[in-house]
């Protein structure tokens, strides 16, 4: 009886912690640091020829394109005396051996800063375009 | 004091060291055995304790520098010695894993205690709150080390400092 007894105390124990742990865990999803946004809003689009256009917003507190792009990964290069070169942009690579490569613009403008030094403004549009012939 | 106990707090606070230090180098955030040792040295040699407890902590403060969370080791184990002290005729290792857990549990609420002080309640809150993870961790840690190593180390124990 008394060893029943005992085995019901410490089952409730254990349940009693284990509840302590959820109980826990569930004030620290409701009070966490939440991620703050970035104060930019800064517009991508991706165009690729023959394939849908792609749109992405982005928040960012970035000073340049290079750090906005990074922070969402949408950009993969390679650094060269001349700056940074785009080889990909979300995952699709251009191929040099088709002579493609990826333009960026301001709003259809050209733009003659490399992507490290293109500075960001609230509310810029970007739009990188692989193009294909040198 | 005995020269017995003087060599056991020495020994004792030593092998406290060697064993956060060499626990530092794993990858297990709040992964430990100190309050596991501060429970059993508690219950095999009593007051002696705070003398052990008060050498780790200033050791400690040698070798990881004089920083706020050096207060809070001037009071947490203290904290978990005293409810040792409370509780000492309990045997079982499950009561114990649960203290340890629920200490473990309470480890960043406590040591927010001087963030509260400093910086008020916002700074308090956000140190506590952003610590839970790891304190979820250390509970559960705590919990499953004293349930497996207890009874092992206060038999050890108790039988080295009786005979």
């Amino acid at each position: 009886m008394n060893n029943k007894k005992n085995y019901t105390k410490s089952i409730l124990a254990v349940v009693i912690f284990a509840a302590l742990i959820i109980v826990l865990g569930l004030v620290y999803n409701q009070f966490k640091p939440k991620a703050v946004k970035g104060s930019k809003e800064v517009t991508i689009e991706i165009i690729i020829p023959e394939e849908e256009t792609k749109e992405y917003t982005l928040f960012t507190d970035a000073d340049y394109l290079r750090q906005a792009l990074d922070e969402e990964q949408l950009i993969e290069g390679s650094d060269s005396e001349y700056g940074f070169f785009i080889t990909g942009v979300n995952g699709r690579e251009a191929d040099g051996a088709k002579e493609e490569w990826w333009c960026i613009t301001k709003d259809g403008e050209d733009v003659f800063t490399g992507v490290d030094e293109t500075p960001i403004q609230d509310g810029d549009k970007f739009e990188l375009t692989l193009m294909i012939g040198f | 004091m005995k020269i017995k106990d003087v060599v056991i707090i020495g020994m004792m606070s030593a092998i406290m060291v060697a064993i956060q230090v060499a626990m530092a180098v794993l990858p297990l955030p709040n992964v430990e055995l100190i309050s596991l040792l501060i429970i059993v040295f508690t219950l095999v040699f009593g007051y002696k304790t705070l003398y052990i407890i008060y050498i780790f902590v200033l050791l400690e403060g040698f070798i990881y520098g004089f920083h706020l969370w050096w207060i809070n080791y001037l009071y947490v184990w203290t904290i978990l010695f005293i409810v040792t002290i409370l509780f000492r005729r309990k045997s079982s290792p499950l009561f114990w894993a649960i203290v340890s857990g629920v200490y473990g549990l309470s480890f960043g609420a406590l040591c927010s205690i001087p963030y509260f002080l400093t910086g008020g309640i916002p700074t308090g809150l956000a140190y506590w709150v952003s610590g839970i993870p790891f304190d979820i961790i250390h509970a559960i840690s705590n919990f499953l080390v004293a349930l497996i190593l207890l009874r092992p180390i206060y038999k050890l124990l108790n039988i080295l400092y009786i005979e």
